[in-house]
């Protein structure tokens, strides 16, 4: 008698237990402010030196990642949400960093070269699952707003960060990643070789287009 | 007490003579290219290349592990490296060989080889060549973290053979 009491009650428990599993699996994760993290730059990355240092202003940040969920970085255990947009955070690290190298204009028409970002990952990218594979990817069509002249540079950054057990780890470990992937990106462009060829073009067309220009 | 003495000066001398700065200024991993027939994931060269520059501050092999395109200065391009290579063989393995012969068989294994280049002079500091094999239950991606610890292995014996 006792053994069958026992029985029932441990199937209806594994029941519920079950039913509850499931239904809280079917559910997406809602942002609350004990799942959210604040992905920051931190220092400033330092600029490459420029022959003729032009001034940059970043007209527009479009998000191309067609994520539909674009602040969800990771949907396991509870999820993990970013407090901004990836468009505003990647706006907002390659301004600091742009100001801090006095490479930032004051507005659009003192601009030398005007910037137009094209986001296309930020956040977690498929890694093991011993860890956490952060990656943040963004395209950059520079523009002469003289000549009307653009070049196209990409910049990648990744990082990979360890992967943990408690959700206080998890978002610790996942905010380092995002903050480091981001931190590797921006310095990809800034400090890339692509960055560099194109600003020396733009600013060479323009230079010579008043020299073509024959004299009335 | 002279014994504890003696054995903490020793240990002092020892961890002095491990804090050696590193012999590079710059170290540039580059994402590596496919040979003909090696089916990977697109997914699997990011990981790897993300996982090499991890392995490679890890070894502090150089000063400063770059991204991909970034400029160097040119004082500092002589004592700068720049890692290319060649994934050359990729075969997926076999689960049902793995459990039934056992010994090897059917394992998932990868080849890839390496060239270190001085960045000034594309001159070839080394060759590695390595031969990773794991179980075909892991995933890729794990063979891509035993694959980047190899080759940073591997590169740091080669270079430093090549130094003596």
């Amino acid at each position: 008698m006792t053994s069958s009491v026992r029985f029932t009650v441990s199937l209806f428990l594994a029941t519920f237990f079950l039913l509850f599993r499931a239904s809280a699996a079917g559910q997406d994760p809602k942002p609350k402010p004990e799942n959210t993290i604040s992905v920051h730059l931190g220092d400033p990355v330092p600029a490459q030196k420029f022959a003729n240092p032009p001034k940059f202003w970043i007209s527009e940040v479009i998000d191309r990642s067609g994520n539909p969920q674009p602040m969800l970085v990771l949907k396991e255990r509870g999820g993990i949400f970013l407090d901004r947009q990836p468009t505003v955070i990647v706006r907002e690290a390659l301004e600091e960093s742009l100001r801090a190298a006095n490479l930032l204009a004051t507005d659009a028409n003192s601009a030398d070269l005007v910037l137009k970002i094209y986001v296309f990952q930020f956040g977690l990218a498929q890694g093991s699952q011993l860890d956490f594979f952060g990656k943040v990817e963004f395209t950059v069509m520079v523009k002469n707003p003289k000549s009307r002249e653009s070049q196209e540079v990409k910049a990648a950054g990744t990082s990979i960060a360890k992967g943990a057990v408690l959700k206080k780890n998890i978002q610790k470990n996942v905010q380092d990643d995002v903050e480091e992937s981001l931190r590797d990106a921006v310095r990809n462009f800034l400090r890339g070789q692509q960055l560099k060829d194109a600003a020396g073009a733009l600013r060479k067309s323009m230079d010579a287009a008043p020299a073509a220009t024959p004299n009335p | 007490m002279l014994m504890v003495v003696l054995l903490l000066a020793c240990s002092a001398a020892a961890a002095k003579g491990k804090d050696t700065t590193p012999r590079y200024k710059t170290a540039e991993a580059k994402h590596f290219t496919q040979a003909e027939g090696v089916e990977l994931s697109p997914v699997f060269g990011d990981y790897f290349y993300a996982e090499l520059r991890e392995e490679l501050k890890k070894a502090k092999l150089a000063g400063e592990v770059i991204g991909e395109g970034e400029t160097v200065d040119d004082t500092d391009a002589p004592q700068s490296i720049v890692i290319t290579g060649t994934i050359t063989e990729y075969k997926k393995g076999s689960v049902v060989k793995s459990t039934l012969i056992g010994f090897g068989a059917g394992m998932r294994s990868l080849k890839m080889d390496a060239d270190v280049l001085r960045r000034s002079d594309n001159q070839h500091l080394g060759v590695v060549h390595i031969h990773v094999k794991i179980d075909p239950r892991w995933n890729e991606k794990t063979m891509a973290k035993f694959a980047a610890h190899q080759i940073v292995k591997d590169m740091k014996e080669a270079l430093k053979a090549q130094a003596k």
